[in-house]
């Protein structure tokens, strides 16, 4: 079974910074292996252990994401080898043509069986990758996955709903975007790091790809930072709790809140 | 100018805020909707032009239906609006593939200028605001809001269509009861402070003497599973707007306060004093928990 594991190099906008126009600052912000992509990756290992699988890990991005940090943060996570598409010309490039680009990689691979994607990425959270890109290659897509087996072709897939979990069973290939409690991902150690110095990593340019035309002109035509409420910040000293309870209690019913 | 718009709907028809919006555009609403033919009719029936429908889809879920709406919509393309839900994405995602859209999620203002359509949204988590003007096709994802109440009857077309090939084969419900946090004027809110399950008692004592829900930060609902996943709050779960929110055990990390950032007062109760929470809120108690919360339990009585 060929397992392709879509992850993301990205930062997390809690260490960015925003000026007082809203024009967001990275430079602060290290990137990593996206908050929730290591569950992807768990999930994908697994069922290719059991099936006697590869998992093969592809990612796009500009050439941020093929820095030897960014190969080994990823292969040290369980993947056997990874595609990169690297190209400054995806430079902020929005979920579309991302999404297109991952699938060019997918069909460049051939013949794979099953995608895996985290639940959403750290950056831009939008959960929409995945469905894009089941969209780009015609498969099925599902979310909130909680558990795959089964094999390439007939797969058994379980996932929550809003009431509670379903079992669905999927001919053909698929793409899965994993729960962020499907599995605990293994927390890479000094070994792993070493051979992932060692495994394959095939690099793409954009243009070598196949990729559809985007019909969309986007022009960002003002940014902001967003209108917060000013909190009053005040501190009540709750070394006697039974004092700080009631200091607490008459202030929100000062405020008529309670 | 005036854009026709799609809304695709995954089951649901808690869709009344993208109906409002589409209309806004000005131009023809149509829905393509999966699902029994009574969410088509329900619909039908809140104040689109007219509804596609794709059949009864039995054992096939709505995810099924991606490739056959995609078509529907690809044939005559338009704005495209879909919830904020897991199927819905899904469906959407499908026809953004399609028409090669920009996708686009949380506006909270989109309207139509010229042929360009202006859509204010919040990005990376909530930490800015952007506005764009995109010219060409769009895929918007947005808060559905409630069912939309019967005001007309728009014409339902039958479209036969081929399912991909997923079948559920097994439902189970889960023990959580559903909650609608957003309509809650009191919010208690527990983090990973909380040491065991069996202490929920406590937090549950507390929103009992303050009439509030019972809310939660990811890790409690997703990973320890305490809670339903419909009680954590933060930029992937609920975003709230109550009167009083309690952080309680909260580090206070930017996805989980995005969510409470419309909460007129937040009350924030950690042992850490240097925890995130006590950032964004009005009032600060560095303690125990488990010493705060009976006290205050007690002095609500």
């Amino acid at each position: 079974m060929k397992i392709v594991v879509a992850y993301k190099w990205a930062p997390n906008p809690q260490d960015a910074s925003v000026d007082d126009d809203g024009v967001v600052d990275w430079s602060r912000a290290k990137s990593g292996i996206s908050e929730y992509d290591p569950v992807a990756v768990e999930l994908a290992r697994r069922l290719a252990d059991a099936t006697g699988g590869e998992v093969i890990g592809v990612t796009a991005g500009t050439k941020k994401v093929d820095v030897s940090m960014a190969r080994k943060a990823a292969l040290s996570r369980g993947l056997d080898r990874t595609v990169i598409v690297a190209d400054d010309s995806l430079e902020g490039a929005g979920t579309t043509e991302l999404a297109a680009a991952l699938a060019a990689a997918i069909r460049h691979i051939g013949d794979v069986d099953l995608v895996v994607t985290g639940d959403s990425s750290v950056d831009v959270g939008a959960k929409m990758v995945p469905t894009v890109l089941a969209g780009q290659l015609g498969w099925p897509s599902v979310g909130e996955v909680t558990a795959v087996s089964g094999e390439a072709g007939a797969l058994r897939v379980e996932r929550d709903t809003a009431g509670g979990t379903q079992v669905l069973e999927i001919s053909g290939p698929a793409v899965l975007a994993a729960s962020t409690d499907a599995a605990v991902p293994r927390v890479p150690g000094m070994r792993d790091i070493l051979a992932a110095g060692k495994k394959p990593v095939e690099t793409l340019d954009v243009s070598a790809l196949d990729l559809p035309a985007g019909g969309t002109t986007l022009t960002v035509t003002g940014t902001s930072r967003p209108d917060l409420k000013a909190r009053k910040g005040q501190m009540i000293h709750a070394t006697d709790p039974a004092a700080a309870a009631a200091e607490l209690v008459a202030a929100l019913r000062g405020a008529g809140v309670l | 100018m005036s854009a026709n718009t799609w809304i695709v709907v995954a089951g649901d028809p808690a869709i009344g805020a993208l109906i409002e919006t589409a209309r806004a555009l000005g131009g023809q609403v149509t829905a393509a909707v999966v699902g029994p033919r009574a969410v088509a009719d329900t619909i039908a029936a809140g104040g689109v032009d007219k509804v596609v429908w794709f059949g009864d889809p039995d054992q096939a879920p709505v995810e099924a239906y991606a490739s056959a709406v995609a078509d529907a919509v690809g044939a005559a393309p338009g704005v495209v609006l879909a919830a904020s839900r897991p199927g819905d994405r899904v469906l959407l995602g499908a026809v953004a593939a399609r028409l090669q859209a920009a996708v686009l999620t949380e506006p909270s203002s989109v309207s139509a200028d010229g042929d360009a359509l202006v859509v204010t949204r919040t990005v990376f988590g909530g930490i800015a605001v952007e506005t764009v003007s995109v010219t060409g096709p769009v895929a918007l994802v947005l808060d559905g809001g409630p069912v939309p109440p019967a005001s007309g009857e728009a014409p339902v077309e039958e479209v036969a269509a081929t399912p991909l090939g997923m079948t559920v084969v097994e439902t189970k419900d889960n023990s959580f009861e559903l909650v609608d946090l957003g309509a809650a004027d009191r919010v208690v809110s527990i983090g990973r402070g909380l040491k065991a399950q069996a202490d929920l008692a406590m937090i549950e004592a507390l929103a009992g003497a303050c009439k509030a829900e019972v809310a939660c930060s990811r890790p409690v609902a997703e990973g320890l599973g305490w809670l339903g996943k419909d009680r954590y709050i933060g930029v992937s779960g609920q975003k709230i707007a109550p009167d009083v929110y309690f952080a309680i055990g909260i580090s206070g990390q930017l996805q989980h306060m995005v969510g409470v950032r419309g909460a007129k007062i937040i009350v924030a109760i950690n042992s850490d004093a240097n925890a995130l929470v006590f950032k964004d809120a009005d009032y600060c108690l560095v303690g125990d928990l488990y010493q705060l919360v009976p006290a205050l339990t007690k002095a609500l009585k």
